[in-house]
């Protein structure tokens, strides 16, 4: 099964084949060669929910949370978020942001929180570092800033509202 | 004995007092807001009542609503836990009021200690030590020189209204003082418009190091020696230890004969902590203030010495002398406590989010304080702290080594935890030798990438088992995989397509 993966911006092509002992994972980063790793089954165990992996001599209780193409992965307190798109998600994904993968055409909440200001409302144009608005989680207020110069689309959200982690809260156009 | 004791707070602490309360026969009555309906110190309870909307100043800081539960439910006492109404004096005088017993110190003692200023300055006439400095502006060098001589080099040199960096010069030697403080005076006028220029110690090294003192009614008062809470992210606690490896045996001494003296020139009543700014070059030790509550760090004391200091606060609320004398308090051993928290390891901020996984660490002298569980989603409104992991050792290097085993063992999934930053720490060479400072966290881990953190675990397992999971998912849906689905299933699933 054919897959294309992006992690920490590096973009990957990944196989995933498996036979009746083995998974064979082959992983070819953008620019680089092909790698295949041979996964024994009993090296990768679902116990409980949880997968014990033993990789490399090393024995690592694993986590895997998948939301749509949105992969996290934890493990020895360290996680590790991966987008994985298979062919059908590779379409659907290029219909939605016009071409290529990944790009930032919203703000999202990272966390679930309350929405305490909005400074900006649909038609502005916003340079980098501008403030978008004031969101509220766990007492901390946190400001969203305009990570690149653009023009706001549609504003989803009001002061407050209450947002679920991953709600878009800003849509842009592209400049 | 009390009958019934009500907790006036949430999370690892209410579920702290609770157990308490248990080995001593008493009833527990927590409290809960809208958001801790699921809250694990709501389940672990005798009793439990609503108390309002989720925002603190709703439920857990609405003083009317906690006592008129407290009546309800006929309760005798309320134990205030730490933080929302624990050092409110207000609260504690509404307490008595409504003739029930306040578990923690007089109001008197609030008061005493509740402005940060006034504190200092009582603590002053009492002869505690307070930072050096000069009492009012200086105005001239000559004076600048005599008063930095009298304080001790190295100075600091503070604009009146200085900030951002302007109008504050530290001093290491005479000879840089003068132009100094001409800087200082000039950068005051011009960028504040106020020359007013005062100078105080500079402490180099500046460690946090707190006692733990304990009074009775009867005039009592003992300490518990220190605790170190030198790592400090967001000037918050992150790890305390007890003893601190900086202070020497006569200094140890020194520290708690003069946080006893504080806290007996109040008359102070119950659990009570006296914070010093400690200088690990000098080992001089300043006032800094105090907290007239049980800490979030009192376990360690705890494990080294061997009390139940819950216990002990109920016992002086009852109006009993202290259980122990000074004589009888003896330390044995370390005990160091990790505060493990839903936040961002590499930004530290605040990440609340669902639990999935739980699997905590357990095996001898390991004490985990929690309120986490599968499922448990941790509250927007609250404080992130889910747990205080506190293990024991008969060394300073046995109780590293096992708390290093307990992290490892400690499996928190579904939301960011700043267990990895813990493991970190746990092996950096700052940290082992104990000369960390409160500056250890901003020099030598904040600016640390995400991968220098993820160092125990291989890049490649993240990868490997997300595609491996993808795969899972797909050839779950798909019926044409001959191999892996039986014809039974393909045909009950292609006619499930058809409807």
């Amino acid at each position: 099964m054919f897959f294309e993966a992006e992690s920490d911006g590096t973009k990957y092509q990944v196989t995933v084949n498996e036979s009746k002992t083995h998974w064979r994972v082959g992983l070819k980063p953008e620019g680089k060669e092909w790698v295949y790793h041979q996964i024994r089954k009993e090296d990768y165990m679902s116990l409980d929910q949880t997968v014990s992996f033993l990789f490399r001599d090393s024995s690592y209780l694993v986590d895997v949370i998948a939301k749509g193409t949105e992969y996290t992965v934890y493990t020895r307190g360290a996680y590790k978020s991966l987008k994985i798109y298979n062919e059908e998600k590779l379409l659907h994904e290029s219909l939605k942001s016009g071409g290529g993968f990944g790009g930032g055409a919203s703000l999202n909440s990272g966390m679930p929180g309350k929405i305490v200001k909005v400074f900006v409302k649909a038609g502005d144009e916003v340079k980098e570092g501008d403030p978008l608005l004031i969101m509220e989680a766990m007492k901390m207020e946190n400001e969203m800033r305009a990570a690149a110069p653009a023009k706001i689309k549609d504003v989803l959200v009001k002061a407050g509202d209450n947002v679920e982690s991953g709600a878009t809260l800003v849509t842009f156009e592209k400049k | 004995m009390f009958k019934k004791v009500l907790i006036a707070n949430r999370g690892e602490i209410a579920i702290r007092v609770t157990r308490t309360l248990r080995e001593l026969g008493i009833t527990s009555v927590a409290v809960y807001s809208d958001a801790d309906r699921n809250g694990m110190h709501v389940m672990l309870a005798d009793e439990a009542y609503h108390i309002g909307p989720p925002p603190s100043k709703d439920s857990y800081l609405n003083i009317e609503k906690i006592i008129e539960v407290a009546k309800k439910s006929d309760a005798e006492a309320i134990h205030p836990g730490y933080g929302f109404l624990s050092e409110s004096a207000e609260f504690a005088r509404a307490v008595q009021k409504a003739g029930l017993t306040f578990i923690g110190p007089t109001v008197e003692n609030i008061l005493a200690m509740g402005d940060k200023l006034a504190s200092r300055d009582l603590m002053k006439k009492a002869g505690v030590p307070i930072v050096p400095g000069t009492d009012g502006p200086v105005k001239d060098v000559e004076t600048a020189e005599k008063e930095a001589k009298r304080i001790g080099y190295p100075v600091i040199i503070k604009a009146s209204a200085g900030g951002g960096g302007k109008g504050i010069r530290v001093v290491l030697e005479p000879k840089e003082l003068a132009s100094a403080f001409r800087a200082c005076q000039s950068e005051g006028q011009n960028y504040f418009k106020d020359d007013r220029v005062f100078i105080e110690r500079f402490i180099q090294n500046p460690k946090h190091i707190e006692v733990q003192v304990f009074g009775d009614k009867k005039g009592n008062v003992v300490h518990l020696f220190e605790r170190e809470c030198s790592m400090q992210r967001r000037h918050q606690k992150l790890i305390e230890e007890c003893p601190s490896v900086s202070v020497p045996p006569e200094v140890r001494e020194r520290l708690g004969a003069v946080a006893v003296q504080a806290a007996k020139s109040i008359q102070y009543v119950g659990a009570g902590t006296i914070e010093f700014i400690f200088d690990n070059n000098s080992k001089e030790f300043f006032f800094m203030e105090m907290n007239t509550r049980l800490q979030v760090e009192h376990p360690v004391t705890e494990l080294v010495t061997g009390y139940d200091l819950v216990k002990e606060q109920i016992n002086v609320a009852l109006g009993n002398a202290l259980s122990f004398k000074q004589s009888d308090i003896k330390m044995k051993g370390h005990a160091i406590e990790l505060r493990i928290c839903a936040e961002d390891p590499v930004t530290f901020t605040p990440n609340p989010g669902t639990i999935r996984k739980y699997r905590t660490p357990r095996g001898p002298f390991v004490r985990l304080d929690d309120c986490g569980y599968p499922g448990y989603e941790v509250p927007i409104y609250y404080d992130p702290m889910i747990a205080k992991l506190i293990c024991w050792g008969s060394t300073r290097e046995d109780c590293i080594v096992r708390l290093q085993r307990a992290l490892a063992e400690y499996m928190l999934t579904g939301i960011k935890s700043n267990i990895v930053l813990h493991k970190n720490i746990l092996q950096h060479e700052t940290f082992l030798n104990g000369s960390y400072t409160t500056q250890f966290i901003d020099q030598q881990i904040a600016g640390k990438k995400q991968r220098e953190l993820f160092m125990f675990v291989d890049e490649d397992v993240f990868l490997i088992s997300a595609a491996i999971e993808a795969y899972n998912q797909s050839k779950s849906k798909d019926v044409s995989d001959y191999n892996l689905a039986s014809q039974w299933k393909r045909t009950g699933r292609q006619k499930a397509l058809r409807t």
